[in-house]
């Protein structure tokens, strides 16, 4: 995919709005993203509300919503939203614990064909999930996953994020997903939510996002929901964005309708504005906020060999660790490249150790 | 493709953008940009049918529209219905 243009285009409406749908959870994830929108659970928007959304993002022709929480199945309303959501031709994609799932539950969403399922899932064997994700979650999650097989739920991932404490496991977690019959995702750990407080615990080092660099190198058929274009090998180059998609291709809803530019920047700063006074429409074209994102640039990585794979990375990392957004992402394998190797010539792929 | 049309597969959603074209397959959730400006428009859906409009007026424009048509017909995007009136 040549994306080059896409850094400049501005697009007339997002591709996918992720939609954190409620505050509610009943795990206490130690890296959960979302720890800091626990506030917004009075406010949450209303079924009808959610409908109007859902209006709207037909409207604006948005091909998906990408339900998350908190745990979008303790909402009592969320079947009908889903059900809603597929009715307006809007592909949904859940991010669920896997917890709440029922046979019941699961059998209602059998029947629905723009569905995706990603379970999360943060260690290969219980003692490492269960440090992150709760006492008894591992069994849990993978009686899920089961339990979506069984049904013949097609489009059913394990989700991983990718923390020192689980890393050594990434391997078995895919072998895992292999016998469930089901993709493996890896998603980045991040410090934002309760991640900023886990962050140097939990963050990758140098050498071990080298390594999961050339892991995801071998493995293409793992998803990364083009978070990791920071350490994307050339190789894997074409399987995804090669850019931040933040106000770009994607938004981010929390549950009392806040907009903002993506599901890693829910700090007060990145507000854009909020579906119950403004049209999302109207946010995504005039946001100043927004506009701010399309004009970033990581001016210091404009001369580098991995600026047509990254564009300076995850804006949303570069923030919460160096307070300012047009910053290169600290974690993007060129920055540690020297104490690896050589840095590659021009046009050169980068091998990892 | 001067006498065939076009319209989206059942399972692809697709938008005019400034740039072009934007597909996006509900099988896989893959997004497929095509920078072709205005020679390649989706016209208003009709029956849950989306079809393409074609304008072109140079040989030139011919040649790349129908190179991008077959390579989006490969990729089941778009399915060819027959001869245009």
């Amino acid at each position: 995919m040549r994306q080059e243009f896409l850094h400049r285009a501005k697009l007339k409406a997002p591709v996918n709005v992720t939609w954190e749908v409620t505050a509610r959870c009943n795990l206490h994830c130690r890296h959960c993203l979302s720890a800091d929108i626990g506030g917004f659970s009075e406010a949450e928007l209303g079924f009808d509300e959610s409908k109007a959304l859902l209006d709207a993002l037909k409207r604006m022709e948005v091909f998906q919503v990408n339900f998350g929480g908190g745990e979008p199945f303790m909402r009592e309303d969320f079947l009908d939203l889903l059900r809603y959501a597929h009715e307006q031709g809007v592909t949904t994609c859940i991010s669920t614990n896997g917890t709440l799932l029922t046979d019941a539950i699961v059998e209602k969403l059998r029947n629905m064909d723009l569905l995706y399922l990603q379970v999360s899932l943060d260690g290969a064997t219980a003692n490492t999930n269960d440090a992150i994700r709760g006492p008894g979650t591992h069994g849990r999650i993978l009686e899920a996953v089961k339990l979506l097989h069984r049904h013949c739920i097609p489009h059913v991932s394990i989700n991983t994020v990718v923390t020192g404490a689980n890393f050594r496991e990434i391997g078995d977690l895919y072998d895992l997903g292999k016998r469930l019959g089901t993709k493996t995702r890896l998603s980045r750990f991040r410090p934002s939510g309760n991640g900023k407080k886990a962050w140097d615990e939990l963050r990758l080092d140098s050498l071990q996002l080298a390594e999961l660099s050339h892991f995801l190198s071998d493995h293409p058929d793992i998803v990364t929901g083009d978070s990791f274009f920071s350490i994307t090998a050339f190789d894997r180059r074409e399987l995804g964005l090669n850019m931040c998609g933040a106000a770009r291709m994607t938004c981010s809803v929390l549950p009392d309708g806040s907009v903002y530019p993506c599901a890693f920047l829910h700090d007060g700063r990145f507000l854009a504005g909020n579906v119950r006074t403004e049209s999302l429409q109207s946010i995504w074209d005039n946001a100043p906020v927004f506009e701010l994102l399309r004009n970033t640039r990581v001016d210091a990585c404009g001369s580098c060999w991995r600026f047509s794979i990254c564009h300076g990375g995850c804006p949303a990392v570069a923030y919460f660790l160096t307070d300012a957004l047009n910053r290169p992402d600290p974690e993007c394998v060129a920055s540690f490249r020297t104490v690896l190797q050589p840095a590659p010539t021009a046009g050169q792929a980068y091998q990892s150790p | 493709m001067d006498n065939l049309s076009y319209h989206l597969h059942p399972l692809v959603r697709g938008r005019n953008e400034s740039f072009g074209l934007l597909f996006y397959n509900t099988r896989d959730t893959l997004l497929t940009f095509v920078r072709c400006g205005d020679l390649l428009r989706i016209g208003p859906a009709a029956g849950g049918i989306s079809r393409l409009e074609v304008h072109c007026g140079s040989e030139a424009e011919r040649g790349k529209v129908r190179r991008v048509l077959r390579g989006l017909a490969q990729k089941g995007l778009i399915v060819e219905t027959g001869v245009s009136a």
